[in-house]
């Protein structure tokens, strides 16, 4: 019955054109929308992001504004939160583009919320640049609309596991080297789990993996995970996850007991958070693979963001900050090629886009060949007893030694 | 025949209205998915109200005819609507493999045994990332998926079936028979009824048809994840609807839903924070004071206006 | 099998937790008949007492156990006399009153968000991160304190239960609500203590899962599904019974891991309650489903 309902009436009046006139006009202002977990689960670095997309908007307005054809217009930034729930992000996303009509989109944060996200921006054909969403699928479905700053999770995983076999080379320690993979089930954890089996794949005879598990996002007890690591006596502890995610289930490792020769927790460990929730006791010697790092500070752009950003916010940025302004500022860049908020055109402008940057390397491109995802080295670092996270891996970058295994082990 | 043809005429108003009235293309989008949630709020309802068994798992059809219709869609390309309904068969056979043995069970023990069900398959589900995309969830293909625009319509009849379902089941000796189930299930054995294949063909048609709505859904949305197709919360809004709007009344779910979304849309920008509350007052309210929703308030005051008239004209 | 003794000892650990939480379930339903939806509500609520205690007063959690008893003692007799009074007793009264302490979770629930925003919180005691080496095997410290107020709190129960004249006519009212009336005792006043008493167990379960979980207001949901499956297992209504539904279900649970992957082991205490439901009614210890 249903079906032939379905099926004899399955006609529907088709879209109707949707008024583009004008959309070529200098605005009188840029309007850019986006969300962020400014509560929830993500709210810590939800509200980081907000910092370096505010910092953006407001250093551009200082400035007069975006150079649209020789016109300075100011640009509004209108940011809601998505509470870290997907189904927010999208609704009001697309909120964003019908009801307040914004020219363009800045992405929400983590690699679950913007997987939701970029659909909404790909099916309404809205430029949507985001500096939170690293997993390789978000940019792997043919959207064109959608560009990504973050480098992706799987390179974060082999230059972590790069350092890590330097040391085992050195005979610091044992080979083969017993590897547990821990990781959120989401697509973030994917890659690193890929990447980290990967490298262990190609030196089958250093590495053995004995954990490849996964956990839930926003999980609040790991204690099944850590007693499957534990009984395997692993090495390596190489585990992916968010920070809320990373301050709970180190909390349960160090408290149970447990210690690892190598820990890591993909991209955490050296925020200012971290130590604040585990103490300098709870955070030491974990390895940490960021996509920027203060250290990096040597060129002009870079000691300029610093600068700016100390100077309103009395701390450090982290990479989240620098990735939200590093987004927003390509962004700004390309409505500015573009000459023009025309979606088209920007979309155009940010393809064909390479700006100086601040992140490692220098230059920021969304390259069409990996989905318009931006590529580029990690930094690896390493948390010290005396509360400095030096720069340990690459080596023509490092600003410190690193230090395996754990000499707080009792083994 | 009256109500049949009020029915077909309210039908025919909102299938036209959008191409006539200056509709805002986003309420348009809302008003198609309230379509779905009155349908699935319908639905439910065939099992908490006619039958009186409350299941706070229906989340759990929601996502598998979601889930598995968006999967029919990657995979073989089949038009959405045909894909949704493979979607809610799939939810309908999932609904009998649980609730089968669980049915004999009443009141509270059936209410605390479903929200196992929906809690044990949210947990299956996210963790199953091969076909569910684990926590980042699933993506549909932009192309051959209906736009939200379109999708006005294929809500507005996937209601109507509810809405025919829905009287199909009030008006039948099967609904007769539910009804003496509900009243006492070992009487009504007594009386012939039988009990067990009364309540598998109410729970399947009531799963199959929440699981369509699960892919009209996935259709909308572009994109489905498990936390939020599975989720409690889902499971629950479906309660809320049933109960604002009248529990066990034939259509007093399609009020309940339109109050729901018009206070999750009205919040949802600058005040989500006090959607939950607002829900739980109105639960406390209406369980403390009209069991019977919207539809017993909206009696009670044409009780009252009638008793006022009539007054009136005895004086 | 230092892998199984360190297993088994984690087990019996979180056992003590799992029957802390569920005791306030537990009584309610024995006595009155309702099945509290807002008794999660009221674990994230007390939770989130603890946390306040600790942040503004320096307060230990543990400390504030008895804080957290009284306060939620009364939230329990408001609850009671502005809401549940009202409803009727048996099977009709068991939907509405469902429904109407689900509408009160959510209203908890609400109220947690506006207060504390939706953020998840810890509480960093000195001791969070201190184990001890157990049979050779590293256990929380918090975790063996937990246990140990959970293993108080039963005798308390118990004793007060079996000791006391308002216990006493809790069990007489539980066995029998008419003929209590007609001996003289006043049932509705110890329906109102016990709703009061369940809360205050809550509360208590509340402030123990503080110390060990981090939690934002959604927190609760899982911890009174695992209470119905406790009570359930251990045959609705006894407190004894309750005990060693918690052992099942943890036991169940750690030990799950040789067969699942750690990421269902949550699931189990699921589908274990929808078996048991609907396997044996009566719990795994045969008590009879009293109606």
């Amino acid at each position: 019955m249903l079906t032939a309902l379905l099926l004899v009436a399955g006609c529907a009046p088709s879209q109707r054109e949707s008024g583009g006139s004008g959309a070529d006009d200098v605005p009188e202002k840029i309007v850019i929308g986006a969300t962020l977990p400014l509560t929830g689960a993500e709210s810590k670095s939800g509200g980081r992001f907000k910092q370096g997309y505010e910092l953006a908007v407001e250093l551009e307005n200082a400035d007069g504004g975006i150079d649209v054809r020789g016109t300075k217009v100011p640009v509004e930034l209108k940011l809601l939160d998505d509470t870290t729930d997907q189904a927010k992000a999208i609704n009001l996303a697309q909120r964003l583009i019908t009801q307040d009509g914004v020219h363009a989109l800045l992405g929400t944060y983590s690699t679950a919320l913007i997987e939701a996200q970029s659909t909404v921006a790909e099916q309404n054909k809205i430029p949507y640049v985001n500096g939170g969403g690293a997993a390789t699928s978000i940019y792997g479905k043919g959207f064109t609309y959608v560009f990504g700053a973050l480098a992706p999770v799987r390179n974060l995983a082999t230059t972590e596991m790069e350092w890590i076999n330097a040391q085992q080379a050195a005979g610091k320690l044992p080979k083969p080297a017993k590897v547990a993979v821990v990781w959120e089930n989401t697509s973030h954890g994917e890659d690193f789990a890929e990447g980290v089996k990967g490298f262990a794949g190609a030196h089958a005879t250093d590495y053995q993996v004995v954990v490849d598990e996964s956990f839930a996002l926003d999980g609040k007890d790991f204690s099944a995970i850590l007693s499957t690591v534990r009984s395997a006596d692993a090495d390596l502890v190489m585990v992916d996850a968010h920070l809320p995610d990373f301050i709970t289930m180190q909390r349960q490792f160090i408290s149970s007991g447990m210690c690892a020769p190598v820990i890591t927790y993909g991209a955490r460990g050296s925020e200012a958070d971290a130590r604040t929730a585990l103490g300098q006791d709870g955070i030491n010697y974990i390895l940490s693979a960021v996509w920027w790092n203060k250290q990096l500070g040597n060129t002009a752009l870079n000691s300029a963001f610093i600068k700016e950003f100390t100077s309103r916010h009395g701390t450090d940025p982290e990479w989240y900050q620098a990735l939200g302004y590093e987004a927003a500022r390509s962004l700004f860049t390309a409505i500015s090629t573009a000459g023009s908020v025309d979606r088209t055109k920007v979309r155009d402008a940010l393809a064909t886009l390479t700006m100086d940057s601040i992140l490692p390397g220098g230059k920021l491109s969304y390259p069409a060949a990996s989905g318009g995802q931006a590529s580029y080295p990690f930094v690896v670092q390493q948390n010290l007893p005396d509360g400095s996270s030096p720069i340990i891996y690459p080596a023509d970058i490092a600003t410190g030694a690193g230090v395996a295994p754990n000499p707080g082990c009792k083994r | 025949m009256i109500r049949a043809g009020g029915f077909l005429a309210a039908l025919v108003l909102l299938w036209i209205s959008p191409l006539v009235l200056p509709i805002s293309e986003y309420t348009h989008h809302i008003v198609g998915l309230t379509f779905m949630f009155m349908a699935a709020a319908l639905a439910w309802n065939w099992l908490g109200g006619f039958v009186g068994q409350i299941s706070f798992g229906h989340a759990a059809m929601f996502g598998v005819g979601g889930f598995v219709a968006a999967r029919v869609m990657l995979a073989t390309g089949l038009p959405f609507g045909l894909a949704w309904i493979v979607g809610g068969l799939a939810a309908g056979v999932f609904a009998l493999l649980w609730g089968h043995p669980t049915l004999r069970l009443r009141g509270p023990y059936f209410s605390i045994a479903t929200i196992g069900v929906g809690e044990a398959t949210r947990l299956g589900a996210t963790y199953w990332s091969g076909f569910t995309g684990g926590s980042s969830g699933l993506s549909l293909p932009l192309d051959g998926n209906p736009t939200k625009y379109e999708l006005y319509w294929y809500g507005l009849y996937l209601l109507a079936a509810a809405v025919a379902i829905s009287w199909w089941l009030r008006r039948s000796r099967i609904g007769l028979g539910l009804l003496a189930i509900k009243e006492d299930v070992e009487a009504a054995g007594d009386l012939g009824v039988n009990p067990v294949l009364y309540q598998d063909v109410v729970l399947f048609l009531s799963g199959a048809m929440v699981g369509v709505c699960g892919g009209f859904y996935a259709s909308y949305q572009a994109f489905i994840d498990p936390s939020d197709m599975f989720s409690f919360d889902r499971s629950i809004s479906l309660i809320l609807m049933a109960v604002i709007g009248g529990i066990g009344v034939a259509l007093g779910p399609l009020w309940g839903a339109v109050v729901f979304v018009i206070i999750q849309e009205f919040l949802l920008a600058s005040y989500s924070q006090f959607y939950l509350g607002l829900y739980g007052a109105l639960l406390v309210l209406i369980i403390l004071f009209e069991p019977l929703g919207l539809t017993g308030l909206a009696a009670r005051l044409a009780r009252f206006s009638r008793v006022a008239r009539f007054s009136r004209i005895t004086r | 099998m230092g892998e199984f003794t360190t297993l088994a000892i984690s087990a019996v650990l979180l056992a003590g937790f799992y029957a802390a939480m569920a005791y306030g379930l537990g009584l309610i339903y024995g006595v009155l008949r309702i099945v509290n939806l807002a008794h999660g509500g009221i674990i994230m609520a007390a939770a989130y007492l603890a946390w306040q205690l600790f942040e503004r007063f320096r307060i230990d959690p543990f400390l504030a156990i008895p804080i957290a008893l009284v306060v939620f003692f009364g939230v329990g007799v408001v609850i009671y006399l502005g809401l549940v009074r009202f409803i009727p007793r048996g099977p009709a009264g068991a939907v509405q009153s469902l429904l109407l302490l689900f509408g009160v979770w959510l209203i908890i629930r609400n109220a947690a968000y506006l207060l504390f925003t939706g953020n998840e919180q810890v509480i960093q005691t000195s001791y969070a991160t201190s184990s001890v080496t157990i049979l050779g095997g590293g256990f929380s410290v918090t975790r063996i304190a937990v246990f140990g107020v959970a293993i108080v709190a039963l005798l308390g129960l118990h004793l007060l239960l079996t000791r006391t004249y308002l216990g006493k006519a809790i069990r007489a009212v539980a066995q029998n609500p008419d003929s209590c009336t007609l001996a003289g005792i006043n049932v509705e006043r110890v329906y109102l203590l016990t709703f009061g008493l369940g809360t205050a167990l809550a509360g208590l379960a509340g402030v123990l899962a503080s110390t060990l979980f981090a939690f934002t207001p959604s927190f609760g949901a899982g911890e009174l599904l695992k209470s119905f499956v406790i009570i359930v297992l251990g045959g609705l209504g006894s407190i004894i019974g309750i005990a060693l539904g918690a052992l099942v279900l943890a036991f169940a649970e750690v030990f799950a891991v040789y067969v699942v992957p750690p990421y269902l082991t949550s699931a189990v205490g699921f589908v274990l309650l929808v078996v048991v439901l609907v396997l044996r009614p009566g719990g795994l210890f045969g008590q009879r489903v009293l109606r």
